[in-house]
Order: C-alpha cells, then sequence, then structure tokens
C-alpha cells in the first residue's frame, strides 16, 4: 500500500513534566501543520505522577475525589485528548507522536489501530498476549487494561497519542476509575509477569515497531537539540 | 468501519477536505460533518459549539467534535455569522452517527456566498476520499 519510506524522527525526551511536555507537542503539531516541521515526529517519554481528563471528561470518574489526590502530591490537569481521566507516572512508557494524518492520507480508525498494534507488539516482546476490546479503545490482558489511547487533531495533524504500563505503580489508578470505567483493573507488563520488561528495553525495542507501522525511516533526535529547536532529519539519498 | 464504496456522500451539499459540508438554504448555510467523519470518529459523546453571533472566516475552528478516543476541530466551510446552533447535540451528540447529513451544527449568514462554489461537490470529495 505504502511506497518507500518517509524520513521521520524519534526523539526521547525522558522523564519530563506532563504541562512541559504538552506544550512542546502543541508547539510542535502547530509547526508540523505549518511546514516547519516537514516530517512526523514521535516523541518518547516518561511523566513524574499526574492525572489527565480529556476536556469533557467527567470529574464523577476521580474517585476519591480531587482534594484526596492533591495530598497525595498529584495533579488533576484537563487536557483537549478524548478520553476520561488517566493516570501517568514513571514506569509507564508514553508516545506522542506528532503525526500529519492527512498528508498520510491515515483515517482515524487505522491510526487508532496501529496504535494498538504498536503496544500489542511491544507486549508480544515481553511474552504478554495482550488483545484489543471492541467496548473500550486501548490493549488488554484479560479484563485489566494495560495500555490506553488518547488523540487530539487540528488541522489533519494528531498528536496525543498511548500510554502503555511498563513497570508504573499502579496503585494510583485504584483512586480513580481510568477512562471512565468502573470495575476494570489496570494491569503492567511487569505484573503480567513479562520477561525483560525494562523501560529501557522497551524504548530500545520502540523504533523498529514504528518503522514497519509506520512505514518510516527513523533518524534519532537528541532531547538537546530538538529543544533548542534544530527539528531536521536528513533527507532520503 | 465503512468501505469509501459505502459512505454516502449526497451530491446536494458541498464538502470541505477537514470533511465539513455546507448546505444552501436560502440565504443561510447549514454546516455538518460528513459520513466519512462521524464513522472515522466513532460514538461522537460531546459537540462543543459556537455562541450564536460568532463571525468566522473560511477555515477558522469553530467548535469541535469529541469522541471516546479523539478530540477533533471542527473548521468553517464558508465565512460568515453563526445565527443557529444545534441545541439537539447537546443532550444527543450520537445524532452525529445517526444521521450525518439530517444534523446541522450550525446555521450561517455566509459574507461570501461565492465560497461555496470553491467547496468539492460529491465527485470531488469521493476523489479526495479515493486517494
Amino acid at each position: 500500500m505504502i511506497a518507500s519510506p518517509s524520513p521521520a524522527a524519534c526523539c526521547d525526551l525522558g522523564l519530563m513534566a506532563y504541562p512541559a511536555a504538552h506544550a512542546l507537542q502543541v508547539e510542535l503539531a502547530a509547526r508540523r501543520r505549518q511546514g516547519a516541521l516537514g516530517h512526523d515526529l514521535f516523541l518518547c517519554v516518561e511523566h513524574p505522577p499526574v492525572y489527565t481528563l480529556g476536556r469533557h471528561g467527567s470529574r464523577a470518574h476521580l474517585g476519591e475525589g480531587e482534594d484526596f489526590l492533591r495530598e497525595r502530591g498529584i495533579a488533576v490537569m484537563v487536557v483537549e485528548r478524548g478520553g476520561e481521566i488517566t493516570y501517568h507516572g514513571p514506569g509507564q512508557l508514553v508516545v506522542y507522536p506528532i503525526l500529519d494524518l492527512r498528508r498520510r492520507r491515515l483515517g482515524l480508525r487505522d491510526y487508532v489501530y496501529l496504535l494498538e498494534e504498536l503496544m500489542l507488539r511491544l507486549a508480544a516482546d515481553c511474552g504478554i498476549a495482550a488483545r484489543r476490546d471492541p467496548r473500550n479503545h486501548g490493549v488488554w490482558v484479560g479484563d485489566s487494561k494495560l495500555g490506553s489511547i488518547g488523540i487530539a487533531i487540528r488541522h489533519g495533524v494528531a498528536f496525543h497519542g498511548l500510554a502503555l504500563n511498563v513497570d508504573p505503580d499502579l496503585e494510583p489508578f485504584s483512586w480513580i476509575n481510568p477512562c471512565g470505567l468502573t470495575g476494570i483493573g489496570m494491569t503492567s507488563l511487569a505484573r503480567e509477569g513479562g520477561h525483560d520488561c525494562t523501560m529501557a528495553r522497551l524504548k530500545a525495542l520502540l523504533p523498529r515497531h514504528l518503522a514497519d507501522l509506520f512505514a518510516v525511516d527513523l533518524h534519532f533526535l537528541g532531547r538537546d537539540r530538538l529543544l533548542a529547536g534544530h527539528l531536521s532529519v536528513p533527507n532520503q539519498p | 468501519m465503512k468501505e469509501i464504496e459505502e459512505l454516502k456522500l449526497p451530491d446536494d451539499i458541498r464538502y470541505t477536505d477537514d470533511h465539513e459540508w455546507a448546505k444552501i438554504t436560502g440565504d443561510t448555510v447549514l454546516v455538518g460533518v460528513s459520513d466519512y467523519a462521524q464513522d472515522q470518529m466513532g460514538d461522537v459523546v460531546f459537540v462543543e459549539l459556537p455562541a450564536i453571533g460568532d463571525t468566522f472566516a473560511k477555515g477558522d475552528e469553530f467548535g469541535t467534535l469529541e469522541s471516546v478516543k479523539a478530540v477533533s476541530e471542527l473548521y468553517m466551510p464558508m465565512s460568515g455569522e453563526v445565527i443557529a446552533v444545534n441545541t439537539a447535540l447537546a443532550d444527543s451528540p450520537e445524532l452525529i452517527n445517526q444521521q450525518p447529513y439530517a444534523t446541522w451544527i450550525v446555521e450561517i449568514k455566509p459574507s461570501d456566498p461565492s465560497e461555496y462554489g470553491q467547496l468539492h461537490d460529491a465527485a470531488s470529495y469521493l476523489q479526495l476520499l479515493k486517494g
């Protein structure tokens, strides 16, 4: 279907606070739309603990309540992605593709499918057979959620993305109703007994899957270069 | 998911690159989203509407559609003033999925009616979808 791979970049932001990473993606999505960023870009990041709520997500799913969460030092942020409340924290692999869906002629459904596929392949790399569930997006092991998806689209450019639980502290999920669903558990690759499921290994496996699934020739962009505004990757020979 | 051949694309309305539709009704224009847009979004759970009296240029964001998986902005197919919004969407956003062409989102009074002719007709929009 897709001819030759297009150039794209991947940047490991390491540990970055949610508001800073959010501002970065909004800016990069605007640059992608305007053409100043001439290729798709995959940001890979871990966040310090934070709850995020889709703009019209229900605060009823805060569970224990905002005061309870704040007392534990975890802020609640409202963001423009789709979906209900979720938790981000260290040990969770977050990928934010800044992807021009229109230029790729990629519909939202196919895009969500690819993000789920990416998480299924990473889980398989750790020996975990995860699956999709038609009742709710993301990837699951049994009735427990392993990874979540939330996307925003501006002028055909997608941002936000996916969060895969590698080995995070799962307790903060129990203080909310993740994704607005009651009575479901959250799980992680580590809890499911995945082998070698370290963040470092998953980050090392990620580029190959991105290259396969999105048909891109992936270049690596250093965090410092990205933050300094150097966005270009080498052109195709 | 619908195949492109299964999509309904009425030929008495015009379409944008961003999958909105525009329909002339007298001297006003109704605006909604196409069958393709609703099919891609999946179940719409919220529609953010502008205020009556807001004026926008062609291509401006006038609202958002939210489904369980994504938030997508809505863009004006033509320049003009919002003279009505579909308040039924506050309680029943699923109307967008059920009847994408019977469910208008805003009604506008266009400031430049000739912009209508610049939009895709059904055949041209179909070509866009087919790539």
